[in-house]
Parts: C-alpha cells; structure tokens; sequence
C-alpha cells in the first residue's frame, strides 16, 4: 500500500463492535497526525478503551479500519487464511507500542529484560545493542541504576514508567497508552504524567486514553469525548474547557470534582 | 500456531515411545543352540521359590528343579518374579515361557495351558489357630473364613468346602491373617506349611488336619502353543527322575523324596530358622535399597519426565480452540483420572499383548505411569496457564509476540512456578505409587521387602523399614520441590 507522506498517521474508520445487543462502538472516525497527542475522553462504558484496544487488535472490532503508517487491517473483510490474518494483524500491531493502566510487566524478568523482551526476540535485534537503547530509555525515564530489579522491587509510579518504556523500546510509531495512571497512588501520578508530557514534547505520537482532564488540556493537541460508542465531541484542547456539547459539560463537571 | 501445538505433541509421543522402549532387554540367546526360556516364579514360597535370607540369590525346590531341568535340556533361563496370580497372565501375554512355582495340576487349569509331568506330590493341610479345636476337615470350613492367593488350587478347594474366601498375595500373608485371629483358617501344601512353622516358629497356628485325601500334583505350566518346550522339560524330569536329581534336590529340601508318591514325612529345617529380626532388617536393608535404585527411582524419573511432556502437550491441546486437540485431550484426563492406576497398569501390561503390543515389564510400567501422570498433571498445568493473569499474554501481544513465542516466553515460566507446588504433590503420588509396579513384575522396594516378609515373616520391621525407604526419598523430594519454589520465586518479593 503506498501512503501519502501529507496523509495522518493513523486513520480510523466506521469501528464498530458489538456484544449481542449491546453497541460498545456505533461508527468511531478519527486521525491522529503524525507528532501530536490525542487524548480520548469518556465516561466508563462509552468504549474509549475499546478504541484504544482495536488499534492493535486486542480487540477485534466487527467492521470498520485502521490504519497506522502503510499497514491498515480492513475488519468487515479479514483474510480468509488464518495465517494470512495473523501476518495483516501482526503487521499493525508493529506499528504501535502499549502502555496498560496495570503495567503488565512481566514479573520473571528484570527491568532491563522486560525492555529488550521485544526487541531481541521479535524483531531480532542483537542484544547488546537492544540493551545499550534500554538504558537510555530508562535514563530518559528517571529510572537509570535500576536495570538489574525485578518488577515487583519497584513502586507503582516506576513500575508504569518501565511499561511506558517498554512500548517505547520498540520504536514504535504510535504509542498507545491506556489509563495509564488510574491504577496507582495519588502521589505516583505526576511522576509518570511528567514522563509521558515529556515524550508528547519530544515528537512522539501519543493516544491516550486518561481521566486527567489536567493533564488533558495540558498535553492534547486533540480530544475526543467518547459517549454510548460515538464521538460525541471532538476538538482542541479548548473543548475540555468550553465543550459544545452538554454531555462533554457534564462528564467534565463530574471528573473535576471528584478529581 | 496449533499445527506447531500438535507437532510438539506427536513429538513428544515419539519421544515417550523411544524413551520407553529403549530399555527393553535383548531377548535373543547369545548361543541359537540354547534357547531363552523365560520362567516366572514367585520368590516369595518357602521352601519352594524364594530369596535366599543371606545372599538375596533367589533359590528354593522349585528353582533348582528347574535349573537342573534347563541343564540337561539345553536352556538359557531368565527368571521373572511376581505374585502368584500375575504369573498366569504373565504367561497369557508372551512375558514369561513357563511357571515353576508348585503349580498343582487341575481340570480347570488344564483347560487353559498344559503340564509337564508332576515333580512334587503333596497333600493339602488345613491350618488354623492353635486354639482353635473344632476345624479338623473340610466340611468344618464351611461358613468360616479362609485365608488364600486368589488363583491358587487351594482356594477352589476351601471355597468347594462352603468357605468363604479372604483374599492375600502370597501364603505367608495368609499364614499372618491366621495367627492374627482374622481368619479362621488356610488350606495349603503341607510342605509350605511345614516350612512356615519351622520358619515362624510360631506356636499361634497349627496343622488341624488333612484337605481331603487327594495327592495334589505339581508341575511345570506351559502356553498349549509351547508343546516343543513341554516335551523337552518332559524328557529332562524323566531323566532327572531316573539318575536320582529330582529325589537328591527334594531331600535336600523336605528329607524326603516328593518327586514320588507316598514320600513318607516330611521334615522341613524351615528356610529363614534362627535369624533374629535384626539380621532380617539388615539382610533385606541392601536388597530394598537396591529395589529403590533400580525399580522404584529410575521408575519414578522415567515416568515423571514423559509423564510432564504429555501433560504438557494436553494442557495446550485442552485451552486449543481446535475441537480436534480439545475433545481427545478432555477424554484422555477423564479416562486417566476415572480409574484406578491399577486397572491402567493391568491394560499396559496384560491387555496390550493380546492386541500386538508387547512391552517389557519396566517400560509397560513406566508407560502407565506415564500416562497417569500426564492426565493429573494436565490439569494442574492448564490451571497453572489459567492462573497466569491475562494482561501477561496481551503485553506478550503487544510486543509483537505470536501465541507460541508469548506462550513459551511469558505465559509457561510464570505457569511453571505456580505449578511447583501442586506437581511436587503428583511427584510425590508417584513415588508411592510406583510400589503398585510390582503387579507387572518390576522389582522394586515394596517387592522386595514381600520377597523378605515371605521367608521371614517379620511384618512389622520389614514394612517399617519400606516406610522409611520410601519417606526418604520423599524427603529428598520435598526438599528439591523448595529449592526450586526458591529459585524459581526469586523475582516476587
């Protein structure tokens, strides 16, 4: 497929997923360009995640597309050939790194193993050169020195800052980041919204979906207010201070407070 | 993904069928001129068929009549031992060419095999308690307990005297049930009888009278198809009989000749007479160990490690989504878990014979093993890959791994330390229940410690000491099983 260099970096189209009867996505349509951060706003069940989640295949939507770079998976028309699907679906996934809201970092192994995990074993990279990266990315994620504890040796604040930096080892092109902070400690947040403020400073594409209306505003070059699995609401972030919408008004009213 | 699931599998089949029929012993004779004949015998019925208390040699009547039997027949013997009732299967499933083991001559067993001539004649006893005084012939057995090896000729004859029948292993169980006031009687040979008393010394039993007036007769068992075999042992026993063998052998043993009717009486020195219980322990201390080293250890190894590999491969098969791998892999541990280890160990041994399938006893007892322990440990591996939270797999995902890279990188290492545990539980099953090999003849600890209970009758120090044997090495077991939770933990804190 041949992109055109003008063209956004990741292109969503018609998503849409259902349980029997229950639409979590009615037709989900955005972009996201290449070097911007794009948050995705939402009360619980209005299908945020499952966007996020869709965007590399954790969640098989029922119809629609995405598009990140030149590799793009058509879901209302997926290769017949389980190994021909699987070759579409890996190929998306490749472009985008991953940042759970409960780390899922792999226990056994150390800091810098969870690091070079995907370098060294999928894209086959030689391993002194994956760990000399790593360490650079743990320096640019405040936790040089580290490198030789195991997962369960780290607060929760830096445990989330090696997630973010295990997706990022992988050169991803899009970084995906799913509430990344609603799981920790209040007084973990910050450390771990000053990393990710760091990387969308820094160039990187970020996708996040987040409560922080805060850091929202502070770091969005785009939001999108998911309700009942559509975008209800879409703009800068001027919307999260003046929304258009009565819905946006209320969900916000409602972060604000209990935040 | 599963077309590599299903290659592991049919490999690790592969590997299991090598690994298991490796050890089979060579059957060819070293010379063609004398032929392997393979003789399955007790070992455990003084003075007939049993270890010699000093040496641990087996020896007895019926062995150096068979010995001397193979001498001038031109045989090269091996000797299986096992428990009365196995021989007769054993001889069924092409494992063993011939019993010597004072099988006595009957319709019902003439049916099924055929018989040399009779080298020992003999009469049946009925032996009770030393108090007991109104049992002193058959028709006094009727409505009271006795004690007998299931196929043996003297059950027939106490169950056809209205007995009822109370099962054991070998005589002197039978002879322990008597002196314990748990059964009212056993009807025997009076030779093995005889050797009981002078070997027990016991005063607790007695010989309360004749089984009737029938000369029992015992001979040589053969399959019908071995007629060759039979001739030769025929002519062999008719010359040992003419030049004076078979009656030398028999007065060595009872001091007086049984190869012939009418013998006159039987003395028995009694084949264990004067050893205290501590010389028994000590006698049998090397032969146990011996039984651990070479039965119940490489046992337990074998069956454990191809065991682990098969359950490995039916934990996967049983989370595929392929109904081909998950229906047979749900069949297979229902199978395995819905019976008993013994019935198992019966199929592998006895039953796939008649279907071509011939093992040896080692590998056919490490195959059922095996296989017991595949179905268990599934279970406790699926239960382990399940307990493995699910973000582990999607992180696995998003890094770029398929499902066989996340399954062999992430998902298995985090499985095998919460399977630690509860598969150190199946190790240690496993450990005891390799004593139940002894029904497919593996000599191990558990058979050797019967072989010296059968001479000696000391019960208690015998078992007590097979309890220790076993514990010990379930100690070493345990202490393996927390070294590995140690290392294996060293990540969580």
């Amino acid at each position: 497929m041949t992109t055109d260099p003008a063209a956004s970096l990741v292109e969503v189209a018609g998503l849409a997923k259902s349980f029997g009867d229950h639409h979590v996505l009615r037709g989900v349509d955005f972009t996201v360009e290449r070097g911007t951060a794009t948050v995705l706003l939402g009360p619980s069940g209005s299908g945020k995640t499952t966007v996020l989640r869709s965007l590399n295949v954790l969640e098989t939507p029922d119809r629609g597309r995405v598009r990140i770079g030149d590799a793009a998976v058509d879901f209302a028309a997926l290769p017949r050939s389980k190994a021909e699907r699987r070759r579409t679906v890996k190929a998306l996934r490749a472009r985008s790194g991953m940042v759970f809201q409960a780390h899922n970092l792999f226990p056994h192994k150390t800091v810098l193993g969870n690091l070079v995990e995907g370098p060294v074993q999928v894209q086959g990279r030689r391993r002194e050169e994956a760990e000399a990266d790593a360490r650079a990315l743990l320096a640019q994620v405040g936790l040089a020195g580290r490198e030789h504890a195991y997962p369960a040796q780290l607060s929760g604040g830096q445990q989330q800052r090696v997630g973010i930096a295990r997706a990022l080892a992988l050169k991803p092109e899009v970084l995906l980041l799913d509430e990344p902070t609603s799981a920790l400690d209040p007084e973990l947040v910050g450390e771990v919204l000053a990393v990710i403020r760091d990387l969308a400073a820094e160039g990187w594409t970020l996708v996040i979906v987040t409560h922080e209306v805060r850091f929202a505003r502070d770091v969005a070059d785009q939001v999108l207010f998911l309700d009942q699995g559509v975008i209800a609401e879409r703009g800068g972030p001027e919307v999260l201070v003046d929304p258009g919408e009565e819905r946006t008004r209320r969900f916000l009213a409602r972060v604000l407070e209990a935040g | 993904m599963w077309g590599r699931a299903l290659v592991l599998l049919l490999l690790s089949i592969g590997v299991f069928v090598v690994a298991t029929s490796a050890p089979a012993p060579a059957v060819a004779a070293s010379d063609p001129a004398r032929p392997v004949v393979r003789v399955g015998t007790e070992g455990t019925y003084p003075p007939f068929t049993y270890a010699d208390p000093r040496t641990g040699a087996l020896t007895g009547f019926d062995i150096e009549v068979v010995r001397a039997v193979a001498e001038k027949a031109g045989w090269d013997l091996r000797f299986t031992k096992g428990s009365f009732d196995s021989l007769f299967p054993a001889l069924d499933a092409k494992r063993i060419d011939v019993i010597a083991n004072q099988v006595t001559i009957n319709p019902d067993r003439q049916a099924h095999y055929i018989f040399s001539r009779p080298y020992t004649y003999s009469h049946g006893v009925i032996v009770t308690a030393s108090d007991t005084d109104d049992i002193t012939t058959l028709a006094d057995l009727k409505g009271r307990t006795a004690a007998e090896t299931p196929t043996s000729n003297w059950t027939q004859v106490a169950r056809d005297a209205g007995a009822k029948i109370q099962y054991v292993d070998q005589f002197s169980q039978a002879a322990a049930l008597l002196a314990q006031g748990r059964v009212d009687a056993v009807v025997n040979d009076n030779i093995a009888v005889l050797d009981y008393l002078a070997t027990s010394g016991s005063h607790k039993v007695k010989i309360a009278g004749n089984a009737g007036n029938e000369i029992g007769r015992q001979a040589f068992v053969f399959r019908p198809t071995d007629r060759d075999l039979r001739d030769q042992a025929d002519r062999a026993l008719a010359a040992l009989a003419a030049d004076g063998t078979l009656a030398k052998i028999s007065k060595k043993y009872f001091g007086a000749d049984v190869s012939v009717r009418n013998a006159g009486a039987v003395k028995v020195a009694g084949s264990n007479a004067g050893r205290s219980t501590g010389q028994v322990v000590q006698d049998t201390a090397w032969p146990m160990l011996r039984g651990a080293l070479k039965g119940t250890i490489p046992l337990t190894a074998v069956s454990f490690v191809c065991g682990l590999v098969i359950a490995l491969a039916v934990a996967l098969a049983r989370l595929s989504s392929y109904r081909l791998l998950k229906v047979p892999a749900r069949v297979y541990i229902s199978i395995i878990r819905g019976t008993p280890l013994l019935v198992q160990l019966f199929i592998v041994f006895y039953g796939l014979p008649e279907i071509g399938i011939e093992l040896p006893s080692f590998p056919a007892a490490c195959l059922a093993l095996s296989l017991n322990v595949g179905g268990y440990a599934a279970e406790v591996i699926r239960a382990s890959i399940f307990s493995v939270p699910r973000g582990q797999f999607e992180a696995a995902t998003t890094i770029g791994m398929d499902y066989w890279q996340g399954m062999r990188r992430i998902v298995l290492p985090q499985a095998a330390r919460i399977a630690v545990p509860p598969l150190s539980n199946t190790l240690l099953s496993l450990v005891k229940d390799t004593s139940l090999a002894s029904v497919v003849l593996v000599v191990e600890l558990l058979r050797e410690a019967q072989v010296s209970a059968a001479v000696s009758s000391r019960f208690m120090a015998l078992y007590c000491l097979a309890a220790v044997y076993y514990w010990v090495i379930c100690y070493l077991v345990s202490l393996g099983q927390h070294a590995l939770e140690k290392r294996l933990g060293r990540y969580a804190t």
